[in-house]
């Protein structure tokens, strides 16, 4: 009897302990858009030289360098998030290089987790738009795959 | 914790100290109290004062069938708000646990103390308010990772059951003080849609790693007698 008691309040001393209140990086976060530019002339995947992303309203810059694919991060509680793509600019200068706003306006769903990671969001692409400002770099873009639920391919696809 | 064990300490000494009167009685047929006990979980109420997101109310009682076996009840119901830092969400619910007790303890002749094993079986009704969560989004950039939208999740329920590992020891005549471990194993649970049971009135925190959880209640009773017996020898 002694031991049947002894084994029940070390197993409850053990199940207190909480091992789900950790958020493990292993869980998959909140998915960014993947964009991948491609040549509008011969649909290879091409290179965008000196590549500048501004989120418009943000005051950091996210992203500046040389590549053919980015991912970027979407607003979580509104549906449409804008950013500058700015081709062929000077780290740090404003208003170099040729600048095009895109704009990207989406549903987004908030999707449960666990106790302790929360929600994550996962969004449906309803349309990009590039807006016009006559000296464009980008000449189209294509939705690929508007559900973004993960990383792992490719959602839109933009030629220049 | 560890004022747990503490009180557990105090309950088995009182246990102990009134076992030390002597057995003289040998010879004469030994009566014991067949009735109900009815009593209130004094932990919720407990919680209440040491936790400002908690109410709670708890109704106990047992009622004596053989020499040790008792039919055991509890009925009740809690409100907790948890807020943490992913979510802020209101859980509200009754509950009813129904089940058994085994003494095993062998009481000096006229004492009616109890330690007793037992199982209950659980069910719960319960609703949650979600008010506030977190998105899990590694990427800061544009900061938002808090939703305001208030959700109702209603008219969910989940079973379960309890191990139980309990004392109780009479502290005046028909008047009980118990305390009483549990081990809760939980059976069924009615998920709600993009949410989950974090809390479930009765069966208390719910881990989503394993299916177990843990209780400690503290309780008064009232012993009501009905008959008395001659105890077997």
């Amino acid at each position: 009897m002694k031991k049947i008691i002894i084994l029940f309040v070390i197993s409850v001393i053990l199940s207190s302990c909480e091992p789900d209140d950790i958020c493990l990086v292993t869980i998959p976060d909140t998915p960014k858009l993947i964009i991948v530019f491609f040549d509008a002339t011969n649909g290879l995947k091409k290179e965008v030289i000196n590549l500048k992303i501004n989120g418009v309203n943000s005051d950091e810059s996210y992203l500046f360098k040389t590549t053919d694919s980015i991912s970027l991060p979407l607003k979580n509680i509104e549906k449409t998030t804008s950013y500058s793509f700015i081709k062929e600019a000077k780290e740090n200068i404003d208003d170099s290089g040729n600048k095009d706003q895109v704009l990207i306006n989406y549903q987004y769903n908030h999707i449960y987790i666990s106790r302790a990671c929360g929600y994550k969001s996962n969004y449906e692409i309803n349309q990009i738009v590039i807006e016009n400002d006559n000296i464009n770099w980008i000449i189209k873009s294509e939705i690929i795959e508007s559900s973004v639920i993960d990383e792992n391919t490719i959602h839109v696809k933009i030629f220049h | 914790m560890l004022k747990y064990f503490i009180s557990i300490l105090l309950i088995t000494t009182s246990l102990n100290l009134s076992s030390q009167e002597n057995d003289l009685l040998d010879t004469i047929p030994i009566k014991t109290t067949y009735g109900i006990k009815l009593g209130i979980d004094l932990s919720k109420q407990i919680r209440m004062l040491t936790e400002s997101n908690y109410r709670g109310l708890v109704i106990t009682g047992d009622y004596r069938i053989f020499d040790k076996l008792f039919l055991a009840a509890e009925f009740g119901s809690e409100e907790k708000k948890i807020t943490n830092e992913i979510f802020d969400f209101n859980t509200k619910g009754s509950f009813l646990k129904l089940g058994i007790n085994y003494n095993v303890y062998k009481n000096r002749i006229g004492l009616e103390n109890e330690i007793y094993v037992g199982f209950r079986y659980g069910i719960s009704n319960f609703s949650h308010k979600l008010n506030s969560y977190k998105i899990y989004d590694l990427d800061q950039y544009w900061n938002q990772n808090l939703a305001n939208n208030t959700t109702d999740f209603k008219n969910l329920s989940a079973s379960w059951v309890e191990f139980v590992l309990g004392f109780n020891a009479e502290v005046l005549k028909n008047t009980f003080m118990g305390i009483s471990l549990r081990l809760n194993r939980l059976l069924n649970q009615e998920n709600p849609k993009n949410f989950s049971n974090l809390y479930i009135p009765g069966f208390n925190k719910v881990l989503e790693e394993n299916s177990l959880g843990v209780g400690i209640s503290y309780s008064i009773f009232y012993q009501i007698p009905i008959y008395k017996k001659t105890k077997n020898k």
